[in-house]
């Protein structure tokens, strides 16, 4: 009986606590269709006609065209780029033994304990004399080393899901190494693969600190710098800055949602596996 | 047997089949080497874009950097300015240090306490995992800015909700009040990440076996002494990894601050992260903005062992 009771409260509470946690998204995705006025109202009042234009008027101001392009070829590049060098570390770490895996696991995890923010001014120095100022490949380089650690440790958990008998039953029948990890193990492992996939391109795809120093050139700008022209949120329009945002969280916000599976599996499978 | 196998695939795919010319004890470290290669691509990776501005790092903090080029040695002057001389320094290192001790205590209390709550949900589990999970997704620009809005004076959520509570809703700003703004970030960053904190949670709890409740509750155990001595104990892997991945994500807290104060008002938000930004980038100092850096790094590798050595042990216990 208690258990029961336990359970409607529960469900009760975190349902309206899932509708506030939801507001600021859906007031957003409102106030892209609303008026400067209208900005502050609840947002599932929506005036009639909604304001559709303010939305062409913010993909103007902030030249979002150009700008989700660009984001579009860093996130690209980063996600192949993660995908080849972590799926091929991966396997190479799970087949590895002592002594040599967990002194390459530990330089592997590097990046994690040495966060971009850590090396933003000698990465810029860096770049300035390399001439990758403004390079969309150079950003996603610094990207994908951000990114290389989790990737190649959510793709050996799944790397070592994979029995020992298959492997070694390719490797009686001559395949060699790399046919091993072309043709039985990234197969095998695609579920892993699409989750890093996923989670690599909604964090390149969100990232601020390295586009804002590594890119100066307008034209080369991300959806997150373009998002900085519509920086003075008090003194410029409110429904165009509203329509602006929109269109720059929509596009992670539907993958996720249509995917959303995938990606809590594939994001969790790391820490939740033993 | 595998290791011949090994040798004739090399041969036949044109590689010279090293193994053959060694003594047989030394086959199986040989056999690595050919694994090696596969983490190759990755360690040069990391050494083009990590270790090599590391180092170059390294010695930008050695050196006067006014303007673009740092040429002059100074040897460790920019520390010794940082540690004694530079009072924003101290308030940005001391806002990181509070706003992730807040942050990591917060988000992993609140997400446990989601995870356990929506673990007893029989229909719908999905859809409230989603919703708590979205904020994830969104950029911290993007959250920053809309949060902002959130927090305008007169017009904001912040400010009506206030409002009906009897304060006078023109004195409500969060973000330019020097005593709430960081707590008001921090808010914004518990919204962002609490989410992905619960699903972790909700995931281990699910892949529980049922017994252990199941007997705990035959004995006896109440709602809340099931959770204390049965669930939260057994999670303390999964707590473990999220401490310390929390940990690592929130000292480097730039982006949000960046968008949401720029560091202000009168510094009362500035983080090593913001504070390194401007030094390098409005006023050209590099050399000691790398040095602020360096420290920050020093600070994340000693908490991180830290929290590694205190949390660890009972993962083993726990799970053992």
């Amino acid at each position: 009986m208690s258990r029961l009771s336990t359970v409607r409260w529960s469900t009760v509470l975190l349902t309206v606590l899932a509708g506030a946690w939801l507001y600021p998204v859906v007031w957003t995705l409102a106030n892209a269709v609303r008026r400067t006025a209208d900005v502050y109202r609840p947002p599932w009042d929506v005036p009639w006609p909604p304001a559709v234009e303010q939305i062409g008027v913010a993909w103007e101001r902030g030249q979002l065209g150009s700008a989700l392009t660009n984001s579009a070829i860093v996130t690209l590049l980063t996600v192949a780029i993660v995908l080849v060098v972590s799926a091929s570390a991966a396997y190479g770490l799970t087949t590895l033994r002592p002594p040599a895996r967990p002194v390459l696991f530990v330089l592997v995890l590097a990046p994690l304990v040495i966060p971009t923010e850590v090396l933003i001014v000698p990465l810029f120095s860096m770049y300035r004399a390399l001439g990758l100022i403004d390079s969309l490949p150079g950003l996603a380089l610094v990207n994908a080393v951000a990114s290389v650690s989790f990737a190649t440790v959510i793709l050996a958990g799944y790397f070592r899901t994979i029995p020992r008998d298959v492997i070694d039953a390719a490797r009686v029948d001559g395949a060699g190494r790399m046919d091993v990890l072309l043709r039985v193990v990234i197969p095998m492992a695609r579920p892993g693969i699409a989750a890093v996939a996923l989670l690599v391109a909604v964090l390149t795809w969100n990232d601020f600190a390295g586009a804002l120093v590594l890119i100066q050139d307008p034209d080369a700008f991300t959806v997150q710098l373009a998002l900085t022209r519509f920086a003075n949120f008090y003194a410029t329009d409110q429904g165009v800055t509203f329509a602006g945002l929109a269109i720059i969280i929509l596009p992670p916000l539907l993958v996720f949602l249509v995917l959303q599976r995938s990606f809590m599996a594939g994001l969790t499978g790391g820490i939740v596996r033993r | 047997m595998l290791g011949a196998v090994t040798i004739r695939a090399d041969i036949e795919r044109g590689q010279q089949p090293m193994i053959l010319h060694m003594p047989r004890a030394h086959r199986l470290s040989l056999g690595n080497l050919a694994d090696l290669v596969y983490v190759v691509p990755a360690l040069a990776l990391l050494g083009g874009f990590l270790l090599y501005p590391l180092v170059y790092g390294i010695g930008l903090t050695l050196h006067d950097g006014q303007g673009a080029d740092a040429t002059r040695f100074i040897g460790l002057e920019h520390f010794t300015r940082a540690v004694l001389g530079d009072a924003v320094f101290h308030r940005s290192l001391l806002n990181t240090i509070l706003f992730t001790g807040a942050a990591v205590i917060l988000q992993t209390g609140i997400g446990f306490l989601l995870a356990v709550l929506v673990s007893g949900v029989r229909r719908g589990r999905t859809v409230l995992l989603v919703a708590f999970f979205a904020p994830f997704v969104l950029a911290s620009v993007a959250v920053g800015a809309v949060w902002k809005f959130l927090y305008a004076p007169f017009f904001g959520v912040a400010a009506t909700i206030g409002g009906a509570l009897g304060v006078e809703a023109s004195t409500i700003a969060p973000l330019a009040d020097e005593r709430t703004a960081l707590l008001a970030i921090l808010a914004a960053f518990l919204w962002r990440f609490t989410g992905f904190t619960m699903v972790v949670y909700a995931a281990a709890i699910r892949a529980l076996p049922r017994e252990y409740d199941d007997v705990a509750s035959l004995e006896g155990a109440s709602w809340s002494q099931r959770v204390r001595h049965v669930t939260w104990p057994l999670l303390w892997p999964q707590t473990f990894a999220l401490v310390l991945l929390t940990t690592l994500g929130t000292l480097r807290i730039f982006d949000m601050v960046w968008v949401m104060t720029a560091g202000g008002p009168d510094h009362a938000t500035e983080t090593v992260a913001t504070h390194v930004y401007t030094t390098a980038f409005r006023f050209g100092d590099v050399g000691y903005a790398q040095a602020m850096a360096m420290i920050l790094l020093a600070v994340i590798l000693v908490l991180t062992v830290v929290e590694y050595r205190l949390l660890n042990p009972r993962a083993e216990e726990s799970s053992g």
